[in-house]
């Protein structure tokens, strides 16, 4: 764990040699002499913490916090006073700036590495905390509320997001009156990082759609278009993302699809599930990729399945992923008659090693009675 | 620290995967390469002999690097893939983009091949 950053600020070089040395076993540790000194260097880069002397030529310990305070950026930053003046004033005045904590000289190493590590572990707590929250609020944003309702089907998802896992995402819309669209996909990374760009990438999406709005869009023409765009935009840079468009035509009980790199789907009628297996290449990467459409009926008691590759990467209880294998043979056992979704996400908990998803779950269901 | 990068010629280098590559040591993947890039390298063969993990964070790490050095015809090949790099390079169809070649040496020669056409 040595991503910490502490900044030394000490005027007697002795000391803060020796402090640099001993902490530098255990932070990336940057060194000064004053608060001039470190406030150039907290505008450089903000450390994690700060252990701070008071008493300073230029611009003493006091000082330096109070002008930390002033800053939104740099009020937060865990600061500790490390000093010789061991009188009760000073230690209230030294309380009073708001610091963290305080240390007097002469002091033991080991106390005050011990101070450090609360200081940072508290703060590292706040954090994932947050973003946990932001997390817990992209991930319902990234999931639709309420799913179409047709005579004849049954629609349905089920979505297990996980506080650390990535950027799933799902999406319907019936641009023209008996045709639906639904983009299942992931964007790359883990987080809160992945949740913001899956956010960003939907709308482009969507976006995509509302332009092209007209009978029998093609699937692997929006597919085209959102690859050309996310290798043209900068914010988007460095995005990757696999993406399975569906165009459900209610009339003619089929769907055509496209699929970039995304997690191929199956078809599970009574007596076989079949995987459906064309597909191209992921979004993001080559500005020449070459997308595909392909129809598929759906006969009556037959449905597809989409899903997210949080389904087929669970460790089943030999350690070993599930994996499209697995979830076939899965499906075949499944009784597909009705909530389909929550069945699988039942006989798949059951094969795994803990009782827990892995990553995140997105199973999406579209049935023909 | 846990990769180990090689120079094959002044174009290419190899690069060890090693047993995992996740969304642990992602951007670690990223700065080496990218210190690789600025000093001109432009070939990069990635040996997956070890690699037991590849998630989906890794792989994004992997086409960064692709993206940085396909604009002045750089390459990114894969050498010895292991099964579980298999599955994932399967179900993105991205073997379409990286060469897959048995050993280190087999794609070195290619490229090597390759330069003096």
């Amino acid at each position: 764990m040595t991503d910490y950053s502490i900044l030394v600020v000490e005027d007697e070089r002795t000391l803060r040699r020796l402090l640099e040395y001993r902490l530098r076993k255990h932070y990336n540790v940057r060194s000064v002499a004053n608060g001039i000194e470190a406030l150039n260097s907290v505008a450089n880069s903000i450390p994690d913490l700060i252990i701070s002397d008071i008493m300073m030529p230029k611009m003493d310990g006091y000082a330096l916090q109070s002008e930390l305070q002033k800053n939104l950026n740099t009020r937060t930053i865990p600061f500790i006073f490390l000093t010789a003046k061991a009188d009760d004033n000073s230690r209230l005045k030294g309380m009073r700036t708001g610091v963290d904590d305080y240390i007097t000289k002469p002091f033991d190493l080991e106390q005050l590495l011990s101070r450090i590590d609360r200081l940072l572990e508290r703060t590292r707590l706040f954090q994932t905390q947050l973003e946990g929250k932001i997390g817990e609020d992209f991930s319902k944003r990234l999931m639709p509320k309420r799913m179409p309702h047709v005579e004849g089907y049954e629609v349905s998802y089920i979505n297990e997001p996980r506080e650390h896992g990535g950027g799933d995402l799902f999406d319907w819309t019936e641009p023209v009156p008996g045709q639906y669209f639904f983009t299942v996909g992931d964007v790359m990374g883990k987080g809160i990082q992945a949740k913001f760009y899956a956010f960003t990438f939907q709308s482009y999406v969507r976006g995509t759609l509302h332009t092209m709005l007209a009978p029998n869009i093609s699937p692997a023409e929006v597919l085209h278009n959102v690859n050309t765009v996310l290798l043209d935009d900068e914010v988007m840079e460095d995005t990757f993302a696999s993406l399975l468009l569906i165009r459900w035509d209610v009339r003619n009980h089929s769907i055509t699809y496209a699929n970039a790199g995304h997690c191929r789907p199956f078809l599970v009628s009574p007596n076989k599930c079949q995987l459906i297996e064309k597909s191209d290449l992921i979004l993001g990467l080559d500005p020449h990729a070459t997308f595909q459409d392909h129809t598929v009926e759906i006969e009556p008691g037959s449905g597809v399945l989409a899903y997210t590759d949080g389904l087929i990467e669970q460790h089943s209880k030999d350690g070993s992923m599930i994996g499209e294998d697995g979830l076939q043979e899965i499906l075949a056992d499944l009784d597909s008659s009705s909530d389909l979704p929550a069945r699988l996400m039942q006989a798949t908990l059951e094969r795994s090693r803990s009782n827990v998803l892995d990553d995140d779950l997105l199973a999406f269901w579209l049935k023909r009675f | 620290m846990s990769f180990k990068i090689e120079s094959f010629d002044a174009e290419t280098v190899v690069v060890t995967i090693g047993k995992t590559l996740d969304f642990r040591n992602a951007d670690e993947f990223k700065n080496a390469c990218q210190e690789q890039v600025d000093s001109g390298r432009q070939n990069f063969i990635l040996d997956f002999s070890d690699t037991g993990i590849l998630d989906s964070t890794g792989l994004g790490s992997i086409f960064s690097l692709y993206r940085k050095v396909s604009p002045s015809n750089g390459q990114v090949v894969f050498a010895s893939i292991s099964r579980p790099v298999q599955v994932v390079v399967q179900l993105t169809r991205t073997y379409k983009v990286f060469r897959q070649f048995p050993s280190v040496s087999a794609a070195a020669e290619a490229l090597s091949t390759a330069a003096q056409a």
